[in-house]
């Protein structure tokens, strides 16, 4: 399956959120990373075809998705960054709604859901009212309607948010066991959620792709650029504003050793070591949130 | 289908707004009735008076003394029984009200003195057979569900507004991906709200109906609307129906309105971002038309009367014409409301498919 998008283009207004993209996306794991108001929501949108491109298009083995309507979706399972639920429906009265929506059949639809509530810990919960979920068990219901269908294209948004780290260990376990043969999507802010499933990683600033390629490949272009450095715990707030810092570690005997980022070695006793995907993330994204 | 029509059901009738608005239209439908009921009052000098039950009762025995064709004979005999026996000081007889019987008789056949205008049978109705008896209690009713079926349309409102807009508040983004989510979804939602205005009208109409026959019986549908009492406008119909007919009428009225008005929130539910908008939008659309300066006198009323809001006003509508087929012009509504359904669902369903998530 071969999933492409020509020239795709969306703007609101002046803003482009989603800039001329030109990617290929076959079987496996994509994670998508980059800060707020990246393009990566309005990108996973477009891939639902529920919003419209300004300019270009996306084609399912060179189909046209719009085209394709019923047929594409079909294929496609969703869990949107904020979704919506009926709060006066249960867990699985919800779960055999969309069922119904995705066409499955009556006993299908009761069977996969039952399956899909245990594999995200529900099934105790099936028959509670969504308005007494709390913010986890709303995301992992969401991550359960999206698997409904058995998509060969799954399109997270954000899946973890709101999940602790029990739950995202499962997820992950989830959506690993899942992928086979299949385009899965993931965009989220936990860069070691995508470190650990993605077999590609696309890195996404200002609307347009900055790095599309696996975490080794697309961490080599910061090799050699990380250094962890030993302070004592009193300068380290100060060591930590001056340089580009992905991470703090306090040790014993008032000692703090800092992961820094940059092209020379921030202090004489630092050590070069191998970057990571959350260094490259803070590399680009250091200030927070894209205007 | 069948399935995604019933969640859709399911979804109006869970909402605490809708249920609140079902049950009120049940509550104010039994508390009008009763009410009115109640406050009935009759006085006969032979009988005796009463009010409730009992007013209903003397009103009952009267109208057997008369059933039947309204003949010279019988105004003269209702002249003569009814005729006044104190002194009115200064009012008009025909505005003392002691039965349903007499003031009929005495609104059209009395001077202010409770005596005879000179007027025959022929010279007020014309050629008409007037079948007269007791007509006071469904012409209640009548009277009563103008006001039910106007708060019926606004709880369709109330029940559907949520329908499309609801979505757009969270649950677009999985229905609008999902397989059926642009095609068949839709078409479901119409389908519900659809069903749900047949659904709820029947029950409205059949439980006001039920009162009626509780509280008055069967007695009187097949009598004229012109031989009623004096404080009914339903006898400014200026067509010889029977009182079962008016309800008839009435009731089909009823459909149409809620299905008309189905059409237009189907339509603004699935254009509005919220369902307040969507909401408020509908309701103001529902009402507005009676501000509007046209009577029934106006050319225009022939079209403006087929706005969902005179269905339920209806005896506005149903005095327009008499048609060469004996229907009178009220039956019009029925294309109109197939055409605000029509245009409204068609609309509201390509409106939901082409949704944009933001």
């Amino acid at each position: 399956m071969e999933l492409k998008t020509i020239g795709l283009t969306k703007k609101f207004g002046s803003k482009t959120a989603v800039d001329n993209l030109n990617i290929t996306l076959t079987n496996g794991v994509y994670g998508l990373l980059g800060a707020n108001g990246a393009g990566k929501t309005t990108l996973m949108r477009l891939l639902c075809n529920i919003q419209n491109p300004t300019s270009g298009k996306i084609l399912l083995n060179g189909k046209n998705i719009v085209g394709l309507g019923e047929r594409y979706r079909n294929l496609l399972g969703y869990l949107p960054q904020h979704f919506g639920y009926y709060p006066d429906f249960s867990a699985f009265d919800f779960l055999l709604y969309v069922s119904a929506l995705k066409g499955l059949d009556e006993k299908a639809a009761r069977k996969k859901s039952k399956e899909l509530l245990e594999a995200v810990d529900l099934s105790r919960e099936s028959k509670h009212k969504i308005k007494t979920f709390s913010g986890g068990m709303k995301q992992r219901l969401g991550i359960a309607q999206a698997m409904l269908n058995d998509p060969h294209i799954l399109i997270l948004d954000e899946p973890t948010a709101g999940l602790d780290p029990k739950e995202r260990v499962r997820f992950r376990n989830l959506i690993s066991a899942f992928s086979k043969d299949r385009i899965v999507i993931l965009s989220t802010h936990i860069v070691s959620d995508v470190e650990f499933i993605a077999e590609e990683i696309i890195m996404m600033k200002s609307g347009q792709i900055i790095h599309f390629g696996n975490p080794q490949e697309i961490t080599s272009e910061i090799d050699g650029q990380v250094w962890e450095c030993t302070v004592p715990t009193a300068y380290a707030e100060k060591y930590a504003a001056a340089y580009n810092t992905s991470n703090l570690r306090n040790t014993s005997e008032n000692q703090t050793i800092l992961r820094i980022i940059g092209d020379r070695p921030p202090m004489e006793n630092a050590v070069r070591v191998q970057p990571t995907l959350e260094d490259l993330y803070l590399f680009y994204f250091k200030g927070g949130c894209e205007e | 289908m069948k399935k995604l029509i019933l969640f859709e059901l399911r979804k109006v009738f869970s909402k605490r707004l809708a249920l609140i608005a079902l049950i009120g239209i049940i509550l104010f439908s039994a508390l009008l009735s009763f009410s009115t009921f109640q406050n009935k009052y009759a006085f006969d000098q032979n009988i005796g008076k009463g009010t409730g039950k009992t007013a209903v009762e003397i009103d009952k025995e009267i109208a057997a003394k008369y059933e039947g064709i309204l003949t010279d004979k019988k105004v003269q005999q209702m002249m003569s029984d009814f005729a006044p026996t104190s002194d009115l000081h200064g009012l008009s007889a025909i505005y003392v009200y002691q039965n349903a019987m007499q003031s009929a008789a005495f609104s059209r056949f009395s001077d202010k003195e409770g005596n005879w205008n000179g007027l025959s049978v022929s010279d007020v109705f014309g050629n008409e057979e007037i079948k007269i008896g007791y007509v006071d209690g469904w012409l209640s009713t009548s009277r009563n569900m103008v006001r039910v079926f106007v708060a019926l349309a606004l709880a369709v409102i109330i029940m559907l507004a949520p329908i499309f807009s609801g979505e757009y508040e969270g649950v677009d983004n999985i229905i609008l991906t999902s397989k059926y989510g642009k095609t068949k979804c839709a078409t479901a939602k119409v389908v519900a709200g659809i069903i749900t205005a047949i659904l709820t009208t029947t029950l409205i109409a059949a439980f006001n109906l039920l009162l009626a026959f509780v509280f008055y019986g069967t007695e009187g549908l097949d009598c004229s609307i012109l031989f009623a009492p004096s404080d009914y406008v339903e006898a400014f119909i200026p067509f010889n129906i029977t009182c079962g007919t008016l309800l008839k009428y009435q009731i089909l009225l009823a459909f149409t309105c809620t299905l008309s008005v189905t059409g237009i929130t189907l339509f603004l539910s699935a254009i509005s971002k919220n369902q307040i908008v969507a909401l408020v939008a509908a309701m103001a659309i529902f009402l507005f038309p009676v501000l509007l300066p046209i009577t029934e006198v106006n050319p225009l009323f022939r079209l403006v009367g087929l706005l969902p809001i005179y269905h339920v006003l209806a005896i506005s509508l149903l005095s327009v014409e008499q048609m060469s087929n004996g229907m009178l012009y009220a039956i019009w509504a029925i294309p109109a409301a197939l055409l605000f359904l029509g245009v409204g669902a068609g609309i509201s369903r390509r409106v939901f498919a082409k949704h944009q998530v933001l």
